[in-house]
């Protein structure tokens, strides 16, 4: 048999969502690793054997001097390194708060300067070349095991190309949008997250990131604004998770 | 000299501890969350209320509807919002499914590793594959509750102020019903693992917990008298962490499934009851270490609780309605136990429904000077007793013990 590749998860600054998704695939864990060893995986396990990664998987947004200097131990050591949820991708939540670093400390912390060398949160794709990058606050985990398998089959895994709207359709879920006025962010957001939220009968909160290519924020903008919502609540909302501008 | 412990592993985002020598003897130890901060409450600053709990979530994944409820619950305080006990029953049950989550994670994943002598449950798994296979069943069924009350297993956004975005159906809560009982007897089996555990660690001298089970309208603690959280509680920045430390009346302090059983046994359902009565004498030695077999007791409860809830729910019927919410100007505090303790989540809303002042505290903030303390004591009665790396390994086992979640403590600001 072939020998496994080697699979390191990274954790930078975040909820701990994105790494503890991967202990949520249950069985097909254990499917992947038929495939792959796990030699850096710091929530699920006390070994840390590896310096070489056939793929790293870094979660999180760079928000510290420690967090810079293991993305870069990761690049630097890895064949194929994934951005894994909307922190790395875009930022998320942390990346949205928008002061200065050092009065965002001064705020939470007193006159104490920077001890332990806090940054911007910033996205792992703003310091480092990523050869595949899947958002979602959390991602699909279907998604992750289904890139992870793709790449121990040498094939190159398929970035999806619709957004969240079409999810809907497939779904057969009433349009929150239209039929009922809330604030949905579905038209413009990456799809992958089987509109978990519509299913609700919620907005879609843009957890994913805005869909690449042919989508159209100010006609979004608009919808949103004829509904009632004001410039600042809308601005924020597109904001929230990608830092996007309308 | 300082020993510096590395990164922790098996706990929920990233620290580490350095222990002091001086003149060889433990002087010190400083428990350190370099996990970067993530200004939480800056984040929610002047945002609209009902957009608050789906960015309080996403403080922490492990328990993610901890927050969710306690901020609904801050909210809807602020506005005097009663909500009906369907809405209530509900939420528990929410949390029922974090509890159980949460607390097989920890146990069978990350500490069950320690008990038989592996790095991690996946290498484990291949001599005692039937219990990693019991821990992730339980874990599981969590991640259902969480996906039937909040919407999906991580960051859902179903619980609102006033109610809920969906209702779950008949058809779910039989499922609930009847996985609930079907379980009970790993949870069972859990709590005679884990009571074979040695104690280490300090022993609490202080608890704090809601006063109800789940939740609740002020704390206790092992002193008379119930109080809000500024009555007790003090926080203080420390050059070495981004976590803030907190005192009640000037002393450590411990929150948790321990905490939670010495103080509210009386609330527990009947199994866990007399599963608490039969290992109260070790409970009450007050070690931090027996919060693994608080929590294990803490799953056959959850499992009782999760079965009489469905049953209810059932036979009443579910009416699916929520209550209107108006905003007006106000202040309110969720005080939430959330698996790994006790959370608050306090504001200050104004009347156009805006947020305009936020605290929150969450339990590895509150027991980080109980880890301190923990640590220390356990590092000078092994330090020159025990080779380096054997002391470093029962101190990983003292940290490991609180279920620290160290994302969430890593962003707590008074305005």
């Amino acid at each position: 048999m072939m020998d496994k590749l080697k699979l390191g998860v990274f954790e930078l600054t975040d909820c701990g969502g994105c790494a503890l998704n991967i202990l949520f695939l249950y069985e097909k864990l254990f499917d992947l690793l038929e495939f792959y060893e796990i030699t850096e995986f710091h929530m699920a396990t006390s070994l840390s054997e590896g310096n070489h990664y056939d793929v790293a998987l870094v979660t999180g947004t760079v928000s510290t001097q420690r967090d810079l200097n293991l993305l870069k131990e990761a690049r630097n050591h890895s064949e194929y390194l994934i951005a894994l949820g909307t922190c790395a991708t875009h930022g998320s939540v942390q990346g949205s708060v928008e002061l200065p670093i050092r009065e965002k400390l001064k705020a939470v912390y007193g006159d104490g300067g920077d001890p332990m060398r806090a940054l911007d949160s910033k996205p792992v794709v703003e310091y480092v070349a990523v050869d595949f990058a899947l958002p979602g606050c959390p991602y699909d985990k279907e998604e992750v095991y289904q890139v992870l398998m793709d790449i121990a089959k040498g094939i190159e895994p398929v970035r999806k190309d619709y957004p969240v709207c079409l999810e809907c359709k497939l779904n057969e879920y009433e349009c929150v949008l239209v039929k009922r006025g809330l604030p949905c962010l579905g038209p413009i957001t990456y799809g992958g997250c089987k509109a978990v939220c519509v299913r609700s009968g919620l907005g879609c909160i843009g957890c994913r990131g805005p869909l690449p290519g042919e989508v159209n924020p100010a006609s979004e903008y608009e919808i949103l604004k004829s509904l009632g919502y004001d410039d600042e609540y809308i601005i924020r909302k597109f904001k929230t998770f990608a830092g996007w501008e309308p | 000299m300082i020993i510096e412990m590395r990164e922790f592993t098996r706990v929920e985002g990233n620290g580490k501890a350095e222990i002091v020598i001086e003149d060889g003897e433990v002087k010190d130890v400083r428990l350190q969350i370099i996990e970067g901060p993530r200004f939480f409450e800056l984040l929610t600053l002047g945002r609209h209320y009902y957009d608050v709990p789906d960015l309080e979530a996403r403080i922490c994944a492990i328990c993610y509807l901890s927050h969710s409820v306690a901020s609904v619950i801050g909210i809807e305080r602020a506005f005097g919002v009663e909500v009906p006990e369907e809405i209530t029953l509900l939420r528990e049950l929410g949390l029922i499914g974090e509890f159980l989550e949460s607390h097989s994670l920890h146990l069978y994943l990350l500490v069950a590793p320690d008990v038989f002598g592996y790095p991690d449950a996946i290498r484990m798994a291949t001599k005692h594959g039937e219990l990693v296979k019991e821990g992730l069943a339980l874990k599981a069924f969590g991640n259902r509750l969480r996906v039937v009350v909040g919407g999906r297993e991580i960051h859902g956004i179903n619980v609102k102020p006033g109610g809920f975005g969906r209702y779950p159906t008949v058809e779910e809560l039989e499922e609930i019903e009847r996985e609930s009982e079907a379980l009970l007897r790993l949870a069972r089996r859990a709590v005679r693992l884990f009571a074979q555990l040695d104690p280490y660690g300090a022993k609490a001298k202080h608890f704090v917990a809601t006063d109800g089970y789940l939740w609740g309208e002020k704390l206790i603690s092992d002193e008379p008298g119930e109080f809000h959280y500024t009555e007790r509680i003090e926080e203080r920045s420390l050059v070495y962490s981004f976590a803030k430390q907190s005192r009640y009346k000037g002393e450590a302090f411990f929150v948790g499934a321990l905490p939670r059983l010495l103080l509210k046994s009386e609330m527990l359902t009947p199994t866990a009851r007399r599963l608490f009565e039969e290992h109260r004498e070790k409970l009450e030695t007050g070690y931090v270490s027996y919060n693994n077999l608080a929590q294990a007791i803490e799953l056959v409860y959850s499992l009782e609780r999760a079965n009489e809830i469905a049953k209810t729910l059932l036979d009443r019927g579910i009416e699916g309605e929520n209550v209107p919410v108006e905003p007006r100007e106000g202040e309110g505090i969720g005080y939430v136990e959330a698996p790994r303790g006790l959370l608050i989540h306090h504001y200050r809303i104004d009347n156009s429904g805006n947020i305009a002042y936020s605290n929150i505290i969450t339990p590895t903030a509150l027991n980080h000077a109980m880890i301190e303390a923990s640590l220390l004591k356990e590092a000078r009665e092994l330090y020159g007793e025990v080779d380096e790396g054997r002391m470093i390994g029962r101190l990983e086992e003292t940290v490991r013990a609180f279920d620290p979640c160290i994302s969430c403590s890593v962003h707590l600001v008074k305005l």
